[in-house]
């Protein structure tokens, strides 16, 4: 077996590792908070039976690496437990809203990828005055986090232009499209204007590094230049930052989501959180971890593909 | 006669400055005949890579010219962009110092000699292709197919700086343009490069403009030489007679420190026992390989050698050879695998690791370091830093004391004590590395080891420098240990010589008889190999190249 | 070092950009020390009581309310100065505890080596993979709302990125020949560390602290604004965003557009100053 393939084995080790280590803090927080009981009874006081019983079908006796055992190999079967709140098994909270997540987070990818890269090109690439002007709307775009962004464009598209709907989801493609497409927005400010600024300092020190001179005392095209010397090296630093940024978008959509109204796994989270409703913190949060893992380690792969060397050793000299 | 090929008239080149340009080249006038060879030697500073980089079109952004550059009678000044970039791309090739640098990692070499070929002269994929593997050949790199299909990363660098020079023949250019070419190959390798270049110009009718810092190569290599220094060209000299022609001051100061015949150190008798003694040392490393395969590497290999007391032993080889880490193993960088060391009667094979143990050896022997910014802390000024290395033998003493032994070590290597509340970045290379002598002298030591220690200087800061340690060994009696792959450090320096080459002993004896008189084959080549006068470079073997992995350093707390 | 190497890569008219960029450096400056004085001062400067109903619901920016009145009332420029001092110094508590925890990770990591370093990794690849809004999560989950958890959660959440830029910092600097230098003179590692590794890693780390600063206020003013930090009543920038959101469809939207505005000011001029000392660290580099 070759190096590159060893090393990619190795690192999906780490991976399930870190999931496995991960999933461990992410029970000890049943653990480590006060009774569970009280929420559980809905914040009445409890009767000796009442306290029997949810022990009894939370398991709440049993010792703590059994319990663990169980709730992971439960997990991974698809048994997410019992909401304490809700008292509904937790799949069914999770299953309607794990959609709408999903494709608020694609829609805000696309609006990232399409601007955040594409301004970061223009930066790079297209003189003095372009470069100032990015500059300007990224420093902004860093300084607007999502619910400021949220908040703007509700007061804007509420009051005045009612171009956009502000609160639920809609039903149907074009619907969902148009009611997404606002949150989407407001997520994507933030991470757009950081990956536009990564884009272009990638560029840039591409763009003067000694290999570019090489091809342009050739006579190499302009265009050619670009696409296979600058673009294509400076890609893997790229890939690597924006992966990690698209990973943390689903744990980031929860305010979008809060603001919007939207009934997704993020404001799912939230309100579970505040209503100390465990067992669904515990499953959303292992679900939110699963992902940004897995989103990493593929923009981390790719990036190795591209760039073999970045890992493999090799250098002569 | 036709037009000259290279004609540069009176070339001023401006820096950006904060207030305003700064002007860096002087009126600088060269000629290139078709099919000469010229050189343009000078130190750091000198201009001459800017001069080169005028021509090619590379000056940075914001450098500004005045002046005529000429490419076969058409003036560079006049020319539109595009028409421009043809002309360069068609009648130019350039070459630079560090090809790994100049190559894109990410694509073979194959993509890399076809890419010009292709979109530049529009030929076909597969011509094209085929026209590659014989320029490779050309340049004498064996098995050129598959070369081809290999990436930078898997290449040397004396590989790569043919593929360069293949890659510019690719569009049958009027003129090379070679900056620094061979400066950070081994000498021997240099010599094969150079002679593939000599090849190229017999066969191909190619001009030359060679840049360089070495006088004794651009002598040996090209008709005419240009000397330069601070932006201007101070002497045009015939190389054939340069060394009776030249007048300047300057010309000459660069002649006498880099052909100098001098005669070698005499070796003194020794009357007491050897104050170090190296026996059968061995130190391999894991490595992983271009094909990410984890590799032994030998780094040194049964290896003994002794130093005499006030003596001076040089230690010579190439890149690979495994002088460096012998000197690392000898003052407990790295750990050896196994041998013995002894030093002033102590047994020194396992690197110190108590403090207190540490403090006694640094008594004993200290090192100076090849690169002089580096091995100085930035962030202290020079009595700080002086100071810091007394203090650790003397941390009771009084300041009067201290500071009266920071005059002494200033004096003994000659700097100016108003130096001493400057910090390392306002200091020439020269100073900072008299600094690190003062420093490694501190300790007032038996042995001091020399790791390169000249190889980043300017040639006549080396010779200064190679002076200073030579009067400080007399003085004070410091045997030296000089690691270096330069032999002409030897020649001023030691009195024994011990000839390395990957990992293993290949000739050792006095200077004398090594420069002299030498004995084995290796030894025989690398003196061979260096430009001296009536020297040309021959191909030795087609293809060779050095196919060692490098070690990466392990950080430097012990493990 | 030959003279185009010193130019290299530096942008020309060198003089007017570092012009201009101390004019937006100081105005940050600036800017960003009148809000640290008013989040001292809140409660002194604050025109009304941040608590007091008004009796004018929603009302809009007057001589009288210069910011408006909000939902319940009460003055929209008290609560915003008073709740400033959650807005500004939570962030403060995160940054310098997850540099502190971080700095020492990276050290502990880089001196012993070996297993000790292997273990310190792993922890902070698992730290790492829990994105931070989802250990304030769990925090909140665990110990309740307010401000306590949050800014334990995200001090731990940081320290991933401290450590893994200490840690790069540390080694790259104790890969270089001086600190080789320095052992085989025989100093000892203890002062190596302290007069030398540490110093040479203040501008890296002052300039993440400058950079973690707004990023840590944008994460407390997320959770806030989720209801999982500052409870109201008491007044906090992030959780007056969040309940305005209903005054805005009904044409009052002051209690959420002013807090959010400060949001973005106090951002910005912090982004703009840790640019500037990154800068500065980079420089010192050279």
């Amino acid at each position: 077996m070759n190096a590159l393939t060893r090393i990619l084995l190795g690192r999906l080790g780490g991976l399930v590792l870190t999931l496995f280590l991960a999933s461990i803090v992410i029970f000890s927080t049943l653990l480590l908070t006060g009774d569970p009981i009280a929420t559980l009874a809905g914040g009445a006081k409890p009767t000796p039976e009442l306290i029997a019983q949810i022990r009894a079908e939370y398991h709440l006796d049993a010792p703590v690496w059994g319990r663990y055992w169980d709730w992971l190999t439960g997990v991974v079967q698809g048994h997410f437990g019992r909401s304490f709140v809700y008292k509904t098994d937790v799949m069914n909270l999770v299953a309607p809203r794990f959609g709408i997540t999903l494709q608020l987070v694609i829609l805000t990818v696309i609006l990232i990828l399409i601007f955040g890269v594409g301004s970061g090109i223009l930066a790079a690439t297209r003189g003095r005055v372009v470069d100032r002007t990015v500059g300007i709307l990224t420093s902004l775009g860093m300084a607007a986090p999502t619910f400021v962004v949220a908040i703007l464009l509700i007061w804007i598209f509420a009051q005045s232009l009612g171009w956009f709907p502000v609160f639920g989801a809609g039903d149907g493609f074009w619907d969902r499209l148009w009611h997404l497409f606002l949150p989407a927005v407001s997520l994507a400010v933030l991470f757009l204007a950081y990956i536009s600024r990564v884009t272009r300092s990638s560029l840039i020190a591409q763009l003067h590094s000694e290999h570019v001179d090489t091809a342009r005392v050739r006579g190499i095209p302009r265009q050619r230049i670009f696409a296979t010397h600058v673009f294509r090296n400076a890609s893997p630093q790229i890939l690597a930052i924006s992966g990690t940024t698209i990973a943390g978008l689903f744990a980031a959509s929860a305010i979008a989501e809060v603001a919007f109204g939207l009934g997704g796994i993020g404001s799912l989270l939230v309100e579970a959180a505040a209503r100390s409703d465990l067992p669904v913190v515990q499953i959303l949060s292992l679900i939110l971890v699963t992902i940004f893992v897995v989103l990493n380690a593929i923009a981390d792969f790719i990036s190795i593909l591209i760039d073999p060397t970045s890992v493999v050793g090799g250098n002569r000299e | 006669m036709s037009a000259p090929v290279l004609e540069i008239a009176d070339l001023d080149i401006f820096a950006p400055g904060i207030e305003g340009p700064r002007q860096l080249v002087f009126g600088s006038s060269l000629t290139v005949q078709r099919g000469q060879a010229v050189g343009l030697v000078g130190e750091s500073g000198s201009g001459k890579t800017l001069t080169v980089r005028a021509v090619a079109g590379l000056l940075p952004e914001g450098f500004t010219t005045n002046g005529q550059i000429r490419i076969d009678g058409a003036d560079l000044g006049t020319m539109a962009p595009r028409a421009l970039r043809e002309l360069r791309a068609h009648r130019l090739g350039m070459i630079f110092q560090t090809p790994r640098a100049h190559l894109n990692p990410l694509r073979s070499i194959g993509d890399f000699m076809i890419e010009a070929l292709v979109h530049v002269a529009g030929a076909k994929p597969d011509a094209a292709r085929a026209h590659a593997i014989e320029l490779l050949a050309e340049v004498g790199i064996s098995d050129p197919g598959r070369r081809m299909r290999q990436f930078p990363a898997e290449l040397s660098g004396g590989l790569l700086q043919r593929v360069m020079i293949a890659a510019t023949l690719a569009m049958d250019p009027d003129i090379l343009l070679a900056d620094e070419i061979t400066t950070a190959l081994d000498v021997t390798t240099q010599e094969e490069v150079m002679a593939v270049i000599a090849d190229l110009r017999t066969h191909r009718e190619l001009s030359l403009l060679f840049i360089t810092h070495d006088l004794a190569l651009a002598g040996s290599v090209c008709d005419r030489v240009n000397v330069m220094q601070h932006g201007r060209i101070v002497e045009t000299l015939n190389a054939a007679t340069m060394r009776q022609d030249a007048t300047d001051e300057y010309t000459k100061l660069l002649m006498s420190a880099a052909l100098d015949e001098a005669p070698p150190i005499a070796a003194n008798d020794v009357e007491s026992g050897p104050i170090m003694v190296i026996d059968d040392l061995f130190k391999t490393y894991q490595v992983r390989g271009a094909t990410g395969a984890k590799e032994k590497l030998i780094a040194v290999d049964g290896v003994s050698m002794q130093l005499a007391p006030g003596g001076s032993l040089g230690i010579v080889g190439e890149s690979g050879s495994g002088k460096s880490t012998t000197a690392r193993v000898l003052l407990g960088l790295e750990h050896a695998d196994s041998g013995t060391i002894t030093v002033d009667g102590q047994d020194w094979s396992a690197p110190a690791c108590r403090g207190s143990e540490r403090r006694e050896r640094a008594k004993i022997a200290q090192m100076v370091f090849q690169d002089p910014y580096q091995s100085l802390d930035r962030r202290q000024t020079i009595r700080q830093c002086l100071t810091e290395a007394i203090r650790v033998h003397r941390p009771k003493d009084a300041k009067t004391t201290v500071a009266a032994r920071v005059s002494e070590l200033m004096g003994q290597v000659r700097l100016d004590e108003a130096l001493l509340d400057t910090r390392p970045r306002a200091l020439s290379g020269g100073q900072r590395q008299r600094v690190a002598i003062a420093r490694a002298l501190a300790a007032d030591p038996v042995l001091l080891v020399l790791d390169e220690a000249v190889s980043a200087l300017d040639v006549t800061t080396q010779v200064e420098i190679l002076t200073l340690l030579d009067t400080i060994r007399r003085d004070t009696g410091v045997a030296l240990l000089m690691i270096t792959h330069d032999l002409t450090v030897i020649r001023r320096l030691c009195d024994h010589v011990v000839v390395m080459r990957q990992g293993v002993i290949e000739e050792r004896g006095t200077a004398a008889d090594i420069l002299d008189h030498p004995q084995a084959e290796y030894t025989k080549l690398l003196l061979d190999s260096i430009p001296r006068e009536g020297w040309t470079p021959r191909r030795r073997r087609l293809g060779r190249t050095q196919a060692l992995p490098t070690v990466t350093r392990s950080s430097i707390i012990p493990r | 070092m030959s003279v185009v190497q010193i130019t290299n890569g530096k942008a020309p008219a060198v003089a007017k950009r570092a012009a201009q960029r101390d004019w937006l450096f100081i105005a940050a400056l600036i800017v960003f020390g009148v809000i640290a004085l008013a989040a001292l001062l809140g409660p002194w400067i604050a025109p009304y009581d941040p608590y007091a109903l008004s009796g004018e619901v929603n009302g809009a920016a007057s001589p009288d309310h210069l910011f408006g009145t909000d939902d319940l009332g009460r003055d929209i420029l008290s609560r915003v100065l008073v709740g400033a001092q959650a807005s500004v110094f939570a962030p403060i508590a995160v940054v310098i505890l997850s540099t502190v925890l971080g700095v020492a990770f990276a050290l502990i990591g880089a001196w012993f080596g070996g297993w000790v370093s292997g273990t310190i990794a792993r922890i902070i690849d698992v730290i790492f993979a829990i994105p931070g809004l989802v250990v304030a999560v769990l925090a909140v989950a665990m110990f309740g709302k307010g401000l306590v958890a949050p800014i334990v959660a995200l001090s731990i959440a940081y320290i991933p990125v401290v450590a893994r830029l200490s840690q790069t910092a540390a080694s790259r600097e104790l890969g270089k020949p001086y600190v080789a230098a320095l052992r085989v003179q025989g100093v000892s590692s203890w002062a190596i560390l302290l007069r030398h590794l540490l110093p040479a890693m203040v501008p890296i780390v002052a300039a993440q602290m400058a950079i973690g600063f707004g990023y840590s206020m944008l994460d407390l003013a997320a959770i806030s604004f989720l209801g999982l930090g500052q409870q109201p009543p008491a007044p906090d920038w992030g959780s007056m965003i969040s309940t305005g959101q209903a005054g805005i469809t009904a044409g009052a939207p002051e209690q959420s557009v002013f807090p959010a505005i400060l949001v973005v000011i106090t951002v910005l001029a912090v982004g703009i100053i840790g640019a500037r000392v990154t800068v500065w660290a980079e420089e010192k580099d050279a």
